[in-house]
């Protein structure tokens, strides 16, 4: 779910890719930084994004099917995202990067943190997903109503209120559910997990964040702790007052947390 | 014309509170399953069956059954059970399967060998229906609705290459891949079973029932609406260089026949919001989760206005065409009215509407089959016994 934002002040660019081409946002200076966006909020320049650019060199890509990318329907797992990420760093040639992953794009960061443990300098995992708890699964969004999706995002009712305000047109509601849609292609069943994940966290060799949100009614926060626990060099940190939405609820807190983790 | 008698089998003793829509917001996926009496549940199957068999007995000709999950909506999780039950109990009507919901299948090959297998058993009679399932069941079945559509499309091509092609060959498909496909029996109708799919308008649906010269069905929608998916539907086909026959367009809809308009509109309303308010009160998140349809078919439906079901009153779904009610001349009259303007040759009618009970759905089928169908029986050359007709 995406909130109001500024206009872009970034223009979005596009890489030709797969069948297709991905859209993505490239603006700062200093060292690398590959931010991997939440099932929402794709295509989208917010302030979060104009943050994190001030501090790094931020590469911020469309998944494919997400935002202004193509669909790119071959890829049809998280497996299949991991190398369509390789080949963009390659592409860009970055052979390390920072990485910071939100939500969805937070297990898709955990994972290629797992297959190319050399390739991550920085790992920062925001309310990820992807690991495979059956005591306590992930909130089903998939059947929640848009003002249900609204209110379990975000923690602050203001927030909620302001959103559901504004009667959604046409196109952005295409648009919301063709980023839900391509959601549910890589994370229908197995439902936003890799049972085989957690076993292979001790990959990591990056110092690694997990960020949780300190109100999630979507990710239970016991899947950051297990993320910190594992991960050999992982600490956990949490933003108060807080929903799921993380960088879209709270940008400059959040921002701070990855940004003072990746200074040094 | 052909006249199907449909049934979907609802569970109608829902709780007393059941209006409460915050409490119940479906009999749907969720509505817990303890509501269900199986001392109920199996007096009602069999009485069910049974109206089934009277309409083959009244020369309705066609029977249908159909499929849904998890719900009180209906009670046929597995149509091909019903056909089976009704093969060998009549004798006259086809049989039509509408449908099976193929992507929910695991293995549709089971879904080939059951029919093929039903072919036989009803002697030829049986009409096989592909559908995609209602957004619902791919949350009950566990299937991703953005799969949906291709895993019909390779499941209803492996069907058929089953049913058409001799074995053993091998399926190496991108969602499922056997080495030895090799069906017994294989179907008795050649070159297999006549096939029926439902369209709710997506532009991708009509362009695919018209290349394969299947039976195009509506679901329940406005007249207005329908008439642009039958127009969708010959323009495509026209488009193909293909003039479907009036047969390959089949009009569904709730029909009430009472003995007099004021009295039908008195007895039905209970049983038509009772469909409509409560069999079929479900959001947009249950009907059409994420995935479910293209950006182009999304874009379609909310540009279209079209209303939720449970929000339409009993005067606006009969101002809207989406039920037919009244005494035998309005019926028989608005049936003619709606042949002309949709130009179908099949009119699939849900007799038994809703909580309806066993007396009243009997009438009614015994007046539609005396006062209307007569009316549409031109000459004795449609009325010929037929096996089922060619599939094109």
């Amino acid at each position: 779910m995406s909130q109001a934002v500024e206009p872009a002040a970034i223009a979005a660019q596009r890489l030709t890719a797969g069948s297709g081409w991905i859209s993505y946002f490239r603006a700062g200076e200093g060292r690398p930084t590959l931010f991997l966006h939440a099932a929402g909020g794709a295509g989208e320049w917010n302030p979060f994004h104009q943050l994190l650019s001030e501090r790094t060199d931020l590469l911020a890509p469309d998944h494919p099917g997400f935002g202004a990318s193509a669909d790119l329907p071959e890829l049809t797992t998280v497996d299949d995202l991991v190398y369509h990420y390789l080949d963009l760093l390659d592409r860009f040639e970055l052979d390390q990067v920072d990485l910071v992953g939100a939500s969805f794009g937070g297990w898709v960061a955990a994972e290629l943190a797992v297959h190319s443990p050399e390739r991550i300098r920085k790992l920062v995992l925001l309310g990820p997903v992807g690991l495979r708890v059956p005591e306590a699964m992930v909130a089903d969004l998939f059947l929640m109503t848009p003002p249900q999706l609204m209110r379990a995002l975000f923690h602050d009712p203001a927030l909620v209120e302001a959103a559901l305000s504004v009667e959604p047109t046409i196109d952005q509601i295409v648009q919301t559910q063709r980023d839900l849609g391509a959601l549910a292609r890589f994370g229908w069943r197995p439902f936003l997990n890799n049972p085989k994940l957690e076993r292979r966290l001790h990959r990591i060799t990056a110092p690694t964040r997990v960020v949780a949100a300190g109100e999630d009614r979507i990710v239970p926060r016991v899947h950051c702790e297990r993320y910190a626990a594992t991960i050999p060099d992982a600490e956990l940190v949490v933003v108060p007052d807080c929903g799921h939405a993380l960088y879209g609820e709270q940008p400059a807190a959040v921002a701070a947390a990855v940004t003072s983790f990746l200074a040094d | 014309m052909q006249f199907n008698f449909f049934h979907l089998m609802p569970y109608p003793y829902l709780p007393d509170d059941f209006d409460d829509a915050e409490k119940y917001p479906s009999p749907s996926l969720t509505f817990s399953n303890r509501h269900f009496d199986p001392a109920k549940g199996v007096d009602l199957y069999h009485r069910y069956l049974d109206e089934l068999e009277y309409a083959d007995q009244l020369g309705y000709d066609g029977i249908v059954v159909n499929e849904h999950h998890q719900s009180a909506y209906g009670l046929m999780p597995s149509p091909n059970i019903m056909a089976a039950a009704l093969a060998r109990r009549t004798s006259r009507s086809k049989i039509l399967v509408l449908g099976n919901a193929i992507p929910l299948r695991g293995n549709p090959l089971r879904v080939a060998e059951e029919i093929a297998m039903l072919d036989h058993l009803t002697r030829g009679r049986l009409v096989s229906g592909f559908v995609r399932g209602i957004g619902w069941e791919h949350f009950a079945h566990s299937v991703s609705p953005a799969e949906s559509r291709s895993r019909f499309n390779e499941a209803h091509d492996l069907i058929k290459k089953a049913w058409t092609t001799e074995g053993p060959f091998e399926w190496i498909g991108e969602h499922y891949e056997y080495r030895y496909v090799n069906i017994w029996p294989r179907p008795l109708q050649s070159p297999h079973p006549p096939i029926a799919v439902p369209g709710a308008g997506s532009p991708e649906t009509m362009r695919w029932v018209a290349e394969n010269h299947y039976v195009y069905t509506s679901v329940y929608a406005p007249v207005r609406i329908v008439r642009t998916w039958f127009d969708g539907y010959r323009k495509a086909a026209a488009e193909l260089g293909y003039q479907p026959e009036p047969e390959k367009l089949a009009f569904a809809t709730p029909v009430f026949i009472g003995e007099s308009d004021a009295a039908a509109h008195r007895e039905a309303k209970q049983h038509v919001e009772w469909l409509f308010h409560r069999g079929l009160r479900q959001g947009v998140e249950l009907v059409s989760p994420p995935g479910y349809v293209s950006a182009n078919g999304l874009r379609g439906m909310l540009a279209s206005g079209m209303k939720g079901f449970s929000q339409l009153s009993y005067e606006e779904l009969i101002e809207q065409g989406m039920v037919i009610v009244g005494g035998p001349d309005t019926v028989r009259n608005r049936i003619g009215e709606l042949r002309d303007e949709l130009g179908f040759g099949q009119l699939t009618m849900m007799i038994p509407i809703g909580d309806m009970p066993a007396e009243l759905t009997r009438r009614n089928t015994e007046l539609f089959a005396t006062e209307v169908m007569p009316h549409f029986r031109a000459p004795a050359t449609d009325r010929a016994p037929s096996p089922a007709g060619a599939p094109a």
